[in-house]
């Protein structure tokens, strides 16, 4: 009874302020909006039992992403002619929401139609249970992803440098 | 009493959602937001199904998504730095340099 509380309360903070940040004008409140979707979504993972996936998200999606996405927008200094002029945003929205709402109708007729299992609470996916699969079944592709890291690091250094002879 | 279908509407509720602001918004950094909102959907869909299944290999496919989409965001970020400095607008419209020019003579 708790948990059912607890998620449709969660499930409301995620899909209005995920709403609210496809709504907003101001990129700076569609990121405040953000951080809200993500921190609700950690709580869903914590109700599923995820507890390192909590962490996880709330560390490196709420703390770090967000975190860099706030920083780029308060660095670039956005003004309020540098924003696109969108007169027809709301009625657009709702247009495309008509757009894509018979594929999501579909999708979840066909969740109603699978039997699922209830909610039993439980720590499943503890940091040791998480780790013994990362580092024997999943260790190639964690490898690969920390050279991908490294790309992603060279890269944007690159990118962002100043080249020589411009400006 | 919930159980995981619930968890499963709400993250297709999400990524459509994510869906509508990409198609429907011009402001880039609004585009690059929901498409972050439709990795959290898919990575809220592992997690229950997870759960569902009770194996473990798809919190680890969450994991490994949560770790490329940090990745994405750095690389999106510095792009977003260098298309500021060239147009000086967050207008999408204004990034059309590969649209097909109309020849008027």
């Amino acid at each position: 009874m708790l948990s059912s509380i607890i998620f449709f309360i969660l499930a409301f903070a995620t899909l209005s302020s995920a709403i609210g940040m496809i709504y907003f004008r101001q990129p700076i409140n569609s990121a405040l909006s953000l951080i809200v979707t993500l921190l609700s979504i950690a709580g869903l993972f914590a109700l599923l039992g995820g507890s390192f996936l909590f962490l996880v998200q709330i560390i490196i999606y709420a703390g770090a992403v967000v975190a860099l996405i706030l920083f780029i927008i308060m660095f670039l200094n956005i003004k309020e002619e540098n924003l696109p002029d969108e007169p027809y945003k709301g009625r657009w929205i709702l247009a495309m929401a008509l757009l894509i709402s018979p594929f999501t109708l579909y999708l979840i007729s066909l969740v109603n139609k699978m039997e699922f299992k209830s909610l039993h609470l439980q720590d499943f996916g503890s940091i040791k249970d998480v780790g013994m699969k990362l580092y024997t079944d999943w260790v190639l592709p964690f490898e690969m992803i920390s050279i991908l890291l490294l790309i992603a690091l060279i890269g944007v250094v690159i990118l962002a440098r100043k080249e020589k002879g411009r400006d | 009493m919930i159980d995981i279908g619930h968890f499963l509407i709400l993250a297709i509720l999400l990524f459509s959602v994510g869906i509508v602001g990409v198609i429907s918004r011009r402001n880039i950094f609004v585009m690059y937001m929901s498409i972050e909102l439709m990795l959290n959907a898919v990575n809220l869909i592992l997690v229950a199904l997870s759960h569902h299944f009770e194996d473990l290999n798809g919190q680890v496919m969450a994991i490994m998504i949560i770790a490329i989409a940090a990745a994405e965001a750095s690389i999106f970020l510095a792009l977003f730095v260098m298309l500021f400095k060239n147009a000086r607008s967050l207008d999408a419209n204004f990034f059309d340099l590969l649209k097909q020019e109309k020849h008027n003579d």
